[in-house]
């Protein structure tokens, strides 16, 4: 059929079909701004303005816009400059990952067309539709603001930190004075609170626009999606419908025989080559327990075959014609339930080697100690033992996982892939598709979100494959159901903490016993568990640790890599235990924390025990020592900006016109991680161009999180030029150098030390060419600042003029410079969380209404950046605590795979969220940086569990804090 | 979505019942229809071209066009507040300008803070069908269907009287576990309750869970959803200045 509409101003006519969307249309005309979320419309990421009012193209006909008028972001691209709300947008940090911002930018223009100065309420209005995993919607709020203002034809205020005086002097505690608050600004400014022992710099520490902001602004092409292929192929996947059954047989034949079907893939047809899906160094962390397609499925929404046709219609179709038989075995789901005897075997197949104990379902088995945890529980004044149960939640990027893989002229594999891990992902998919790993490519484009979950090799050996069966490019894009159903998710843990303390609370023991569910496959099972270990162990001194661990395989939908990465688990588990013990011994929550927890100068005394390459006691020379903190200074910001005080006022926390309500406050102490020490590696090249700019390429994987522009920054200050000069380019195996991936905060200082080293060849070879040109004869005593090399006497060359002789003029090379690093070190952020709470006691409901963290990253690179991190990671925290579970039925089938059902907050009820970044210098880093990205999710669940003890006394040791289980918590006590 | 096979876009009633007739389904807003998964193949009727978006006052009463979207709804003064915040509540920012009254209706969901308003202000459904025009009330169309092969051409509800909801959910802008509206009138109290029922119900507000018997799920066990309906009634009732 034909339909007519008016998009972005002209008249089109245009072919479609009766079912495509309006969506699918957009998209084919070249509308790329447009994006996939959800079939059911609920991420607001396809929106556009349909009639000027903003609505998802997901859920609408193409010819339900016949004679309508459709206006995507791509009218506002007239020329090479910016609208001012994408400019507000940009100027503000409104994007991380960018996949959504179209759709914002677009509904800032419906309502500042109808409302020229619209008060918050209204602008979250507006953003209520657009789910946004990233921002937490403060930057996005701020920057509608300021577009308004603009408009209206008022100077933009210039969006820069707003810089706070230290309240401490970074040692020592400081009595909070009730009456002092918390400088005023808008939660979108980053706060900075300064150290002197930051040296002055040009470009680092500073709010530069993100190097990519300006395709992303513009909404264009940059995701995997947004570049078209010739005779690209559609694929889509088979899922099991059960959680745990034998296939006996599968006749593809119906299929095959389809029209527009060209390949159909399964276990009867595609090698069986063991491997584990988690994108983790070289070797993999162990067992290898799982093939492209199996005879056995373990979970719902196990692959069960693939399908390439000619369009998803037919793939779907032909999914629906393959004859599946199952053998339907009984399955398991709780942990605790899968280690008993006689629960189901889920892999008791012959070929997969260094499981634990298989017939107990124990994939991993693991202990660390220093001490003696025992004897000294035994001589403890105090005793403590408590058991806390955390759920299965999911990243829920809103570009769900997709890959398009083809064969390139020289019939390579090319695989265009939303992945975190490119070079992981190049050498695992090399085996399963039987290539060599030079004949495979791996391009990243931009990424509409990780977090953990495209830490995976989920879909490129699915594309792989059936582009080597084809010779035809073939794309595969996950519904949000299969997104829920089979791709990564957090953990599901047991844990106890038991801990030995003295009268005058100093911790003299603490042991966390550990049961991880890691549900049908092994995937990150090992290291997530570890590093809840790690974490739950490293942030108090004690002189006697023990960590005990089993991981279980189970049946529900495969856990794997997730933002904080077993951090936000154990630290659930830590924290409130904590707060329970100082309860008991009536000590202050905080000053019992600060009397035990890890500072500048302590070990780290179990940490090297644990984690991929974990040594024993005996084997250790020293152990490392934290080397900076700011948590005093940290607690002092955070204390006051929420009110702490209020905590011990009975009139304010038993309000008397609402005698259901109380309110309260809770606290929760973080200290997590930076890299993987001896392990994550990052590589940079930096080339100089014949105008004094760079090429800069960088095996590391910005998903959204200003990665490419931190480390331009970086480079940019040891270059002396600004950040424009720097062209960043990321990641693409066949061009950029290696890279571990964007995983484990690890990003900003792993790579950005490779930057900062290749800027230092560069910078090296520059002074000596410059010291040629001006007839130096000590290359070092000259300076780069301001594009130009400086002699001590005042002259100067612009690295243009240096780029030109050197690449046209004399003794010709080309100035390029390569780095790369691994850390010895792993220098911990340290953060506090507080929240404020009111609780219903006839109901259960807990509403969260404030949240601050203040945060030691050390320096941060680009505060706009790493402020938009912290909110980002606590709206996902948030959610962890409040409202976001797995629910599955006693067949294991997800009953909420939907966004609604699985509820993520949006916009329009995000409590007001502050955050503040307290200076440090941490030598180890560039330019004194540690990391910031995972830390964010570590607080927010124990201090809104806190927040109830405080509101009510009643302890709630299982996640998340719904209604009906608050209700029931209150009513059995 | 189910895989529409054929569109058609009638500009009468008239046209639209024959292809109803004829086996064909109504089109609304779409925001349920378009995202439903099942694949079976359909023809559709989009309802857009029948001029049924208007409101209009007509007394003490309020005509709802059953193509109004929740978004006209949300931002017509003519409303009572308690119904345009309870359309805005709905549904979020890109799905309200889709979503229409008579959709809504149609779909019967029982979390539908908006059906729980209509309740209240004693909504009149207007039907037209092979047998020509009928109007049922909402509590029996809610209970009943749709009669089939009929289209929803609008919607009444009573003026007079602001609505006032309490609810609990698991944050604040989710679809309420359980919810109670109540309006208060001259001629008596009002309580329309979700989360309790297939669908949101009219209840006795002083003994609001007689004769209910809600499912469980994931957010609510029967008997905690029991339990909020009376709390929450109590609330809303009061809240208006009712008799609990």
């Amino acid at each position: 059929m034909e339909i007519t509409l008016e998009l972005n101003g002209t008249s089109r006519t245009l072919k479609c079909q009766p079912h495509e969307t309006l969506l699918t249309v957009l998209r084919r005309e070249g509308m790329v701004s447009v994006r996939f979320g959800s079939t059911s419309g609920e991420t607001g990421a396809s929106a556009v303005l349909l009639d000027g009012l903003l609505a998802s193209t997901e859920v609408v006909l193409a010819a339900q816009a016949n004679g309508r008028s459709v206006t995507t972001v791509e009218s506002l691209n007239v020329d090479d400059g910016l609208h001012p709300i994408q400019a507000a947008f940009a100027a503000t940090g409104a994007m991380q990952s960018g996949y959504s911002t179209p759709a914002m930018v677009l509904g800032a223009l419906a309502l500042l067309a109808e409302n020229s100065n619209p008060d918050e309420e209204a602008i979250r209005d507006m953003l209520s539709g657009i789910l946004d995993r990233e921002t937490a919607y403060v930057k996005p709020v701020a920057a509608v603001q300021q577009a308004a203002a603009v408009l209206r034809g008022e100077q933009a205020e210039p969006f820069r930190p707003l810089l706070v005086a230290p309240m401490t002097d970074g040692v020592h505690a400081v009595e909070i004075d009730p009456t002092d608050e918390a400088p005023e600004a808008s939660p979108a400014v980053p706060r900075v609170v300064p150290s002197r022992e930051v040296p002055k710099t040009s470009v680092v520490g500073h709010p530069e626009v993100k190097v990519d902001a300006l395709r992303l602004v513009k909404g264009n092409p940059a995701f995997t999606d947004d570049f078209e292929m010739r005779n690209l192929l559609h694929a889509k996947v088979l899922r099991s419908p059960h959680a745990h059954a034998r296939i006996v047989s599968i006749d593809d034949s119906a299929a095959r025989a389809l029209p527009g079907v060209h390949a159909v893939i399964h276990h009867g047809n595609v090698a069986r080559i063991k491997y584990a899906s988690g994108g983790q160094s070289y070797p993999n962390p162990k067992p290898y327990d799982q093939v492209s397609f199996d005879d056995k499925v373990r979970h719902v929404g196990d692959r069960v075959a693939a399908v390439a046709a000619d369009s998803v219609e037919i793939a779907q179709e032909a999914c629906r014609l393959i004859d599946v038989t199952y053998d339907v075995l009984p399955a398991v789901f709780d942990e605790r339930e899968a280690i008993r005897p006689g629960a189901p075997i889920i892999h008791d197949e012959a070929d997969t080697a260094d499981i634990a104990d298989a017939g107990r379902n124990v994939v991993h088995r693991m202990t660390a100690q220093r001490g003696d945890v025992e004897a000294a529980f035994e001589k403890a004044d105090h005793y403590y033992e408590q058991t806390f149960r955390v759920h299965q939640v999911q990243q829920c990027p809103i570009e769900p996982h997709i890959s398009v893989a083809w064969l390139d002229s020289d019939q390579r594999l090319v695989v265009r892939t939303a992945t975190q891990v490119p070079f992981h992902t190049r050498r695992m998919l090399a085996p399963l598709v039987g290539m060599n790993i030079k004949d495979i490519r791996i391009i990243k484009p931009r990424i509409g979100g990780g977090f953990g979950a495209k830490q995976e090799m989920l879909l490129e050996d699915i594309v792989g494959h059936l582009a080597i069966a084809t010779r035809q490019p073939v794309r595969l894009e996950l519904t949000r159901e299969e997104e829920f159903a089979s791709s990564r998710t957090r953990h599901p843990q047991t844990m106890t903490y038991r801990t030995g303390v003295n009268s005058d609370g100093t911790l003299v023991a603490q042991e966390l016993k550990l049961l991880g569910n890691t549900g049908p496959y092994g995937t990150h099972g090992y290291t997530v568990q570890t590093v809840a270990g790690l974490r739950g162990l490293t942030s108090y001194n004690a002189p006697n640790k023990r960590f005990d661990c089993e991981v279980a395989y189970t049946n529900i939908p495969v856990p794997g890599a997730y933002r904080g990465y077993g951090a936000p688990q154990a630290l659930f588990g830590l924290e409130s235990h904590m707060e329970d013990i100082a309860d008991d011994l009536k000590i202050d929550p905080i000053e019992f924390r600060r009397q035990n927890w890890t500072k500048t100068g302590d070990e780290m005394n179990i940490a090297p025990h644990l984690g991929e390459q974990g040594v024993l006691e005996e084997e250790l020379d020293e152990y490392p020592t934290v080397n900076s903190d700011g948590i005093e200074e940290c607690v002092a910001q955070g204390a006051r900006a929420i009110g702490w005080h209020r905590r011990t006022d009975r009139s304010w926390r038993e309000p008397a016109d609402q005698p259901h309500i109380r309110r309260g406050v809770g606290y929760a102490h973080s200290m997590h991680g930076t890299a993987i020490p001896y392990l994550d590696m990052g590589g940079c090249s930096i080339k100089l161009n014949d105008d004094g700019s760079f090429n800069m390429l960088v095996g590391a994987t910005d998903l959204g999180t200003g990665a490419d522009t931190v480390l331009g920054q970086i480079a940019a200050e040891v270059l002396g030029v600004p950040l424009d000069d720097i062209r960043v380019y990321s990641s693409d195996t066949d061009m950029t150098p290696f890279d571990t991936g964007a995983y484990a905060s690890s990003t900003t200082y792993i790579s950005g030390t490779a930057a900062m080293r290749a800027a230092e060849v560069v910078r090296k070879r520059l002074k000596e060419r410059a010291a040629m040109l001006l007839g130096i004869e000590i290359p070092c005593s000259i300076e780069l600042r301001d594009r130009r090399a400086w002699a001590p006497d005042g002259r100067s060359v612009s690295l243009e003029e240096i780029a030109l002789d050197s690449l046209h003029l004399n003794e010709q090379e080309q100035i390029m410079g390569t780095g790369s690093y691994v850390s010895p070190d792993c220098p911990p952020p340290f953060g506090a969380t507080f929240v404020e709470i009111e609780l219903d006691t006839e109901t259960g409901q807990v509403t969260v209404h404030h949240m601050v963290m203040s945060v030691d990253c050390g320096v941060a690179i680009n505060p706009v950046t790493a402020s938009g991190q912290v909110e980002g990671g606590m709206l996902q925290a948030l959610g962890y605590a409040h409202c976001e579970e797995f629910a599955l039925d006693e067949a294991g089938r997800m009953e909420n795979a939907a966004f609604g059902p699985y509820w993520i907050y949006r916009a329009d009820e995000m409590p007001r969220t502050d955050v503040f970044l307290v200076q440090t210098m941490e030598d180890s880093g560039p330019f004194g940086a540690k990391a910031v990205a995972e830390i964010p999710k570590d607080g927010v669940a124990p201090a809104i569990r806190n927040a109830i003890v405080n509101a009510t006394g009643v302890r709630i040791d299982q996640l998340p804090f719904t209604p009906e289980r608050v209700f029931n918590a209150l009513h059995a006590s | 979505m189910p895989r529409a096979i054929a569109y058609h876009r009638p500009s009468t009633v008239a046209e639209a019942l024959d292809l109803l007739g004829n086996g064909c389904i109504p089109l609304a807003g779409g925001t349920v229809l378009n995202a439903d998964d099942d694949p079976t193949p359909v023809s559709m009727v989009d309802l857009q071209a029948l001029n049924l978006s208007d409101i209009a006052t007509n007394d003490d009463e309020l005509r709802l066009g059953a193509m109004a979207t929740l978004h006209d709804l949300a931002t017509n003064h003519q409303l009572p507040s308690g119904v345009a915040e309870a359309a805005r509540a709905e549904l979020p920012s890109t799905l309200r300008t889709l979503a229409t009254v008579g959709g809504t209706v149609a779909a019967r969901n029982a979390d539908s803070v908006l059906l729980a308003a209509l309740l209240v202000h004693e909504a009149a459904v207007e039907v037209v069908g092979p047998g020509g025009s009928t109007t049922i009330t909402l509590p029996h169309l809610l209970s009943e269907g749709i009669p089939e092969g009929s289209l929803i051409t609008a919607v009444r509800i009573a003026l007079g009287g602001e609505s006032v909801r309490r609810s609990t959910a698991r944050t604040p802008a989710d679809q309420p576990i359980v919810s109670a509206t109540a309006r208060q009138t001259q001629d008596g109290t009002w309580v329309a309750v979700t989360g309790v029922a297939d669908h949101p119900v009219l209840v006795d507000p002083e003994n609001p869970t007689v004769g209910l018997n809600p499912s469980g799920d994931f957010r609510g066990s029967r008997d905690y959803r029991c339990r909020l309906a009376e709390v929450l009634t109590a609330r809303a009732v009061a809240a208006v200045g009712g008799i609990a």
